[in-house]
C-alpha cells in the first residue's frame, strides 16, 4: 500500500482521535521541503466542510500537539525561507484583501514577481554603476585603464528615467485600489442620479454608500476590468453657494477637482455652456452624457447618448470611461508593475533622491570616488529594503565578470 | 592528561606555529599583551619571508599594514626598513582614498622582521617541525615537534600558510608536495586536525616565474621610478629618529625602478596553443583559486578580447639580480613560460630562474572560529592567514595580531579583542571569514567595507590607538608618542577653527586653487571645506601650524571636507555599535521563536551569545533574523510588563 509519505500525492486517509475515533474521512498530500509554500516539510489536509467537521479535525489535531497558525505565519515562514520576498509577502496579502478584479489581478501580478523583477533589474544596475567605481578605487593599476565618466553618467540616466517610470505608476496604484473618480455633474432634474443608479447596476458594486452617510454625495464603487470605478453624485447639494451652483451646475468643486473623470449630463443644446464652465474647474478629462435617449428628442451634439430607463448606451459609455481613463498621462500601461503601497513609493523616492545627488556629486569631478559611490550605496539600499532579500552577487562579483583585474 | 612522555621542555602562555606574516605578528601581539610566548617554525632563517610577490601594502591591504601597525605589530615597521620602492596609489583621487604600497627587498624584509622579533624579551623563537598539538580534553595544552621536543602553552596559534599538504603543480605531468618551491609540506599537523573533527578544503594560489635581471633588455622597456617623496608606513613618531636625516638621506634603502611590459598577442597564442598542459585547465587541479589574482591562462581564457595585459618586472632585491614577473602567475609546463617570457619584448634572451607554480593546499573553512579567531571545537587554538582561507600578507597579519592578542587574552584570561567591521578592514576581514566564510581565497578590498570613507589609511592611529592603550600593547615611550600624534590632529582642527582668514591674504592661493574670492573673512576651517582647497596651504599663508606634522593636517582637513560623507558613515557605525551592545540573556527560548529562521533557532540555541553582536557573527543567522530577535526580545518583555502588572491589580 502507498504511504502517505509519499509526496506530492493526494491519499484519501481517515483523521482518528486519540481514542481512535474516526473524525473525517479526509485527503492527505505532503510536501517536502524546499518545495512547499513555506520551504518547509507541509502536510495538507482536505476535509469536509460544514460546521462541526472542521472543527474537530482542528480539536484532535490540537489534542495532539498540533497548534493554530498565527495570522500571516504560513507567509512569514515563506519569506523567512526565501520562497517569497517581501514585495511577494506583500502581494499575497492584497491578493487575499482584493475588493476589485483590477486589485486582484495587480495583485497576482506582484505575487508572480513582476515588480520584484523590475526592482532587482534596478538593483542589479546600479550596482553595475558601484562596480565601475569599485573598480576604479580597488584596481588603479590595471590593464583597461580608468574608467570613463560618460559611460557613468549616460548608465545613471538610464536608471533614473526608470526609478521615475516606477515612480508614476503610484497613481496608478492608488486606482487600483481606491477607484478612479468619476463625478456625474449636470444641471438640475437632467437624469443624474438615473444615471448613478443605471450605472451601479449595470456593474457588479463594490462599496454603496447610501445617502446620508455621506453629508454631501452619494458614491458607490463598481468593479470594471481595468479599474473600479467610484461615482460620485453629487445631486441635491445644494447648501455650498459655490459660482458652479449658482450656474445651475450641481456638483461641489472638491471632487471636480480630484475627478479623474467628469461626465457632464446634458439634455439638450442649451446645456452646451455647461461643458465649458466644467473645464474651467477641472483638469478632469470630461464627457458630455445626453441623458434621456429614449425621449428621443431632437439630436444634439454629446460624446454618448444613453437611457437610464431602457439601459441604451451604458456599455458604450463604460467603455469610453475606460478609453478616457487609458489616456490620461501615466495610466497607460496597467500591465507593467505598479507601486502599490506608500512603503513602496517612499523607498523609490529615497532612490530617486540618492540617484540625484549621485549625478550631482559625479559631476563635481574632485570629489572621491568612495565619497560619490555612497549614493549609489543608499540607493540600492533603499531597493534592497524594498525588496526584502539580499541577493549574494555584490560589488566584487560584478567587477571581477566584467574587468580583467589582478596580477 | 596529556599523552605520555617526557617531560615538556619549557612552560609558555601562547605558543605560534609558523613564522611567516600571520604567526610573525601573532607571536608579538601575545608578547606584548604581557604572555610569554614562543614562535615555532621549520626554518628560523624563513622568519618574514615573503613568498610570492614582494610587495607590501595597496589599495585596503595598505590601510591594514597601518592598522597593524597602530595595534603594535612589526609588519610597517619592517617595510620601512626594506622597501625599495614606494607608490601612492590612488594618488590623484585625493587623500581620502590614498592606498600606500612599497615594493621591498626579500632579503632586508626578512631580517627586518626577525630582529624585530628577537627585540622582545617576552618573545622566544624554536627552530622544529610540529608534529602533533598535545590535547587535554579537547582543549590545547601544548606542542610536540618533530624532533621529540614537547613545550606547553595555555594557547597555540596555528599559521602554517601554504604548508598543510602543501602541493606544487607545474604543468600536467609535474606534481611534488611542498609548502613553498624548495620547501616541505607539512602532514602530520594536517591529520591530526582532520582527525580531531575539524572541516578541511582546499584552495589553490599561483605565482610567476622569477628571471635573471641580467638578461633582460632595460633600454627596451618603461621604467616605472620610486615615487620621490618617501613614505612611513609606521607612524613616524614611533621612530626616535627623524624620518629624513640631516643629510637627506631616509631609513628606507636606495630606491630601485620597476619595470613595465606587456604581454602581447604572440605570448597570448602560445599560452592558447598550450593550454591544455596547464595544471588548472588541464584537469591536474580541481580546487577554486581566486578571481583578482588570476593565472594568465585565467585571463586569456575569460577575457579573450583583451589585446595585451601588463607585466611588472619587480626587483627581488639589492643583493640579487632576479626580478619577478608580477602578471604571468602560472601552472603551465616550464618550456613554455620560457617560450612565453622570450615573447616579451625586452625579454627576448631572458634566462628564467625559477618556474612559476600552481600550489594547492588544506584551509579549514573559517566559519569553525569564533569572533576572537578561537576553533569553536578546541579551546585554546587559534587559527590565522592562510589556513582560514585568505590570501595576501596583509590579511595575514591583520588575523595574526588578532590572533595573538586572544590567544594572550585565552593563556592569562584577560578580556578578548572583537574589532567592530566600523572599527578596521581588519575587522571586516575576520567579520566576514567567521560569519561568511569563504568560497575563494579571501582579499581585502574597499569594496568589502561598509565604512571606507572614516577607516583609512591616514587615520589608523585614531581607529585603534585607544584601543591598542586598553589592552596595554605600547610601551610607555610608544604611548607619549600615539598621544602626541593625535594630539597634533586635534590642535590642527582646533586652529583652523579659530584662526579668521582675510580675503586679501588668500586671494592667490584661491586664484591659483581656480577656486571664487572671498568676500569677507571666514574661519580656516571654512576655507579648506572647499574642493580645491588644502588646509595644509591655507595654514601656510597664514604661517600658522608649521609645527604640525603634515600627515595630522592632511587627517584634519579630511574631517573638514567630506564631514556630511563621514558623519552618515558614523551614524550607520553607531547604529551598529549600540545594535551589537544589545544584551541576550543567554536563556532565551530561542525554539519558542517562530519568527527566527530554523537553521537561526539551532545554531542560537547552541551558542547561546550575550550579545547582539555575538549572535550576528554567527553563521547562519541572517540580518533579518537578527531583526526578528530584538522584536522577539521586546515581545516578551512588555508581555512580561503587562504580566506583573495584572499581578499587581
Amino acid at each position: 500500500m502507498p504511504s502517505l509519505t509519499q509526496i506530492r500525492l493526494a491519499r484519501r486517509c481517515r483523521v482518528v482521535d486519540p481514542a481512535g475515533a474516526t473524525v473525517d474521512d479526509a485527503v492527505a498530500t505532503l510536501y517536502a521541503a524546499p518545495h512547499s509554500y513555506t520551504g518547509e516539510d507541509m502536510l495538507e489536509l482536505t476535509v469536509h466542510g460544514g460546521a462541526v467537521a472542521p472543527i474537530l479535525v482542528l480539536d484532535t489535531l490540537v489534542a495532539a500537539g498540533a497548534r493554530q497558525a498565527e495570522p500571516g505565519e504560513f507567509t512569514r515562514r515563506a519569506v523567512l525561507n526565501g520562497k517569497l520576498d517581501l514585495l511577494q509577502a506583500e502581494a499575497v496579502a492584497d491578493v487575499i484583501d482584493a475588493r476589485s478584479s483590477a486589485a486582484h489581478r495587480q495583485a497576482l501580478r506582484q505575487l508572480g514577481g513582476g515588480l520584484s523583477r523590475q526592482l532587482t533589474d534596478l538593483r542589479g544596475q546600479i550596482l553595475q554603476l558601484e562596480a565601475l567605481l569599485a573598480y576604479d578605487i580597488d584596481f588603479p593599476e590595471e590593464d583597461d585603464g580608468p574608467i570613463s565618466r560618460e559611460r557613468v553618467a549616460a548608465a545613471t540616466d538610464e536608471v533614473m528615467t526608470t526609478l521615475q517610470r516606477l515612480l508614476s505608476t503610484g497613481r496608478i496604484g492608488e486606482l487600483v485600489h481606491d477607484g478612479a473618480l468619476v463625478v456625474l455633474a449636470g444641471p438640475p432634474n437632467v437624469g443624474k442620479s438615473s444615471l448613478f443608479n443605471a450605472l451601479v447596476g449595470e456593474s457588479r458594486a463594490i462599496v454603496t454608500e447610501t445617502p446620508g452617510t455621506t453629508r454631501d454625495a452619494i458614491e458607490a464603487v463598481i468593479d470594471r476590468p481595468t479599474f473600479p470605478l467610484r461615482l460620485v453624485d453629487t445631486a441635491g447639494l445644494r447648501q455650498d453657494p459655490d459660482p458652479i451652483e449658482r450656474l445651475g451646475i450641481e456638483t461641489a468643486t472638491r471632487y471636480l477637482e480630484r475627478a479623474a473623470i467628469v461626465l457632464a449630463c446634458l439634455t439638450g443644446v442649451a446645456d452646451e455652456c455647461v461643458t465649458a464652465t466644467l473645464r474651467d474647474c477641472t483638469d478632469a478629462a470630461i464627457i458630455t452624457v445626453g441623458t434621456k435617449a429614449d425621449l428621443a428628442r431632437a439630436a444634439f451634439d454629446a460624446d454618448v447618448h444613453v437611457s437610464a430607463l431602457t439601459g441604451t448606451g451604458l456599455s458604450e459609455l463604460l467603455a469610453l470611461i475606460e478609453a478616457r481613463l487609458g489616456e490620461r498621462p501615466g495610466l497607460s500601461a496597467p500591465d507593467a508593475p505598479v507601486l502599490t503601497r506608500t512603503r513602496h513609493r517612499v523607498m523609490i523616492e529615497q532612490a530617486v533622491e540618492e540617484m540625484h545627488r549621485f549625478r550631482a556629486a559625479w559631476a563635481v569631478s574632485d570629489l572621491p570616488a568612495p565619497v560619490v559611490a555612497s549614493h549609489l550605496h543608499a540607493a540600492r539600499g533603499s531597493l534592497e529594503e524594498l525588496i526584502g532579500t539580499v541577493q549574494v552577487d555584490d560589488v566584487l562579483d560584478v567587477v571581477f565578470r566584467s574587468f580583467c583585474v589582478g596580477k | 592528561m596529556s599523552a605520555p612522555g617526557h617531560a615538556v621542555e619549557a612552560v609558555y602562555d601562547v605558543i605560534v606555529i609558523g613564522g611567516g606574516h600571520a604567526g610573525t605578528e601573532a607571536a608579538v601581539a601575545a608578547a606584548r599583551r604581557g604572555a610569554r610566548t614562543a614562535l615555532i617554525t621549520s626554518a628560523l632563517e624563513t622568519i618574514g619571508q615573503m613568498s610570492c610577490n614582494p610587495a607590501i601594502g595597496g589599495v585596503a591591504k595598505g590601510t591594514v599594514v597601518r592598522e597593524v601597525d597602530a595595534l603594535g605589530g612589526i609588519m610597517a615597521r619592517a617595510t620601512d626598513l626594506a622597501m625599495l620602492q614606494f607608490r601612492m596609489l590612488n594618488r590623484s583621487k585625493g587623500p581620502a582614498v590614498w592606498a600606500p604600497r612599497a615594493q621591498c627587498d626579500r632579503g632586508l624584509y626578512r631580517r627586518a622582521v626577525r630582529s624585530l622579533i628577537e627585540a622582545h624579551p617576552r618573545l622566544e623563537t624554536v627552530q622544529g617541525t610540529v608534529a602533533r598539538l598535545l590535547l587535554d580534553d579537547a582543549r590545547v595544552v601544548g606542542v610536540e615537534t618533530l624532533e621529540g621536543r614537547r613545550f606547553s602553552a595555555g594557547a597555540v596559534v596555528v599559521t602554517t600558510g601554504t604548508f598543510l599538504r602543501g602541493r606544487i603543480h607545474i604543468g600536467t605531468t609535474t606534481s611534488l608536495a611542498g609548502g613553498r618551491a624548495g620547501e616541505g609540506a607539512v602532514t602530520h599537523l594536517a591529520e591530526q586536525l582532520e582527525n580531531a573533527g575539524l572541516q578541511v578544503e582546499r584552495f589553490k594560489t599561483g605565482t610567476p616565474p622569477r628571471i635573471d635581471g641580467r638578461s633582460v633588455n632595460w633600454s627596451a622597456l618603461d621604467r616605472q621610478e620610486s615615487e620621490i617623496e618617501a613614505f612611513d608606513f609606521t607612524w613616524s613618531h614611533f621612530w626616535d629618529e627623524p624620518r629624513v636625516r640631516a643629510d637627506g638621506a631616509t631609513r628606507h634603502p636606495a630606491q630601485m625602478p620597476c619595470l613595465i611590459a606587456f604581454l602581447d598577442a604572440e605570448g597570448k597564442h602560445i599560452i592558447k596553443e598550450h593550454i591544455g598542459e596547464s595544471a588548472m585547465y588541464g584537469g591536474a587541479i580541481a580546487s577554486r583559486g581566486p578571481r583578482y589574482c588570476p593565472s594568465v591562462e585565467d585571463k586569456i581564457v575569460k577575457f579573450p578580447l583583451a589585446e595585451r595585459h601588463q607585466l611588472f618586472l619587480e626587483p627581488e632585491g639589492h643583493d640579487t639580480s632576479e626580478m619577478y614577473v608580477n602578471g604571468l602567475s602560472t601552472s603551465l609546463p616550464a618550456h613554455v613560460q620560457l617560450e612565453t617570457l622570450r615573447s616579451v619584448r625586452g625579454l627576448e634572451d631572458v634566462r628564467m630562474t625559477r618556474a612559476g607554480y600552481a600550489i594547492e593546499y588544506d584551509y579549514y573553512p573559517p566559519t569553525q572560529l569564533d569572533a576572537t579567531l578561537q576553533v569553536r571545537a578546541v579551546p585554546g587554538l587559534f587559527f590565522a592567514g592562510q589556513i582560514n582561507g585568505t590570501t595576501g600578507y596583509e590579511e595575514a597579519a591583520g588575523q595574526g595580531v588578532v590572533a595573538g592578542i586572544n590567544a594572550a587574552a585565552a593563556a592569562l584570561n584577560g578580556a578578548p579583542l572583537v574589532l567592530g567591521r566600523e572599527s578596521s578592514y581588519i575587522g571586516v576581514l575576520v567579520n566576514d571569514l567567521v560569519t561568511r566564510g569563504v568560497d575563494e581565497p579571501y582579499r581585502l578590498f574597499t569594496s568589502r567595507s561598509e565604512f571606507r570613507l572614516t577607516v583609512r589609511q591616514d587615520n589608523a592611529l585614531r581607529r585603534l590607538g585607544g584601543i591598542a592603550r586598553q589592552l596595554e600593547l605600547y610601551s610607555p615611550r610608544e604611548l607619549e608618542l600615539v598621544a602626541g600624534r593625535l594630539a597634533a590632529e586635534d590642535e590642527a582642527r582646533a586652529l583652523a577653527d579659530a584662526t579668521s582668514v582675510r580675503p586679501e591674504v588668500v586671494a592667490p592661493l584661491l586664484a591659483e586653487a581656480h577656486s571664487s574670492a572671498l568676500a569677507h573673512a571666514v574661519r580656516a576651517s571654512e576655507l579648506a571645506r572647499r574642493q580645491n582647497v588644502s588646509l595644509r596651504d591655507v595654514f601656510r599663508v597664514l604661517d600658522i601650524g608649521q609645527h604640525l606634522p603634515a600627515d595630522a593636517v592632511v587627517s584634519t582637513e579630511l574631517e573638514l571636507k567630506y564631514s556630511g560623507y563621514f558623519e552618515r558613515e558614523r551614524t550607520q557605525a553607531d547604529k551598529l555599535r549600540r545594535l551589537g551592545e544589545f544584551p541576550l540573556d543567554p536563556a532565551l527560548p530561542y525554539h519558542e521563536m517562530p519568527s527566527l529562521s530554523f537553521e537561526a533557532r539551532q545554531k542560537l540555541a547552541v551558542l547561546r551569545p550575550h550579545t547582539l553582536a555575538q549572535a550576528a557573527s554567527t553563521p547562519g543567522v541572517s540580518p533579518s533574523d537578527l531583526q526578528n530577535l530584538v522584536i522577539e526580545i521586546e515581545k516578551r518583555r512588555r508581555a512580561g510588563v503587562s504580566r506583573r502588572e495584572a499581578r499587581r491589580r
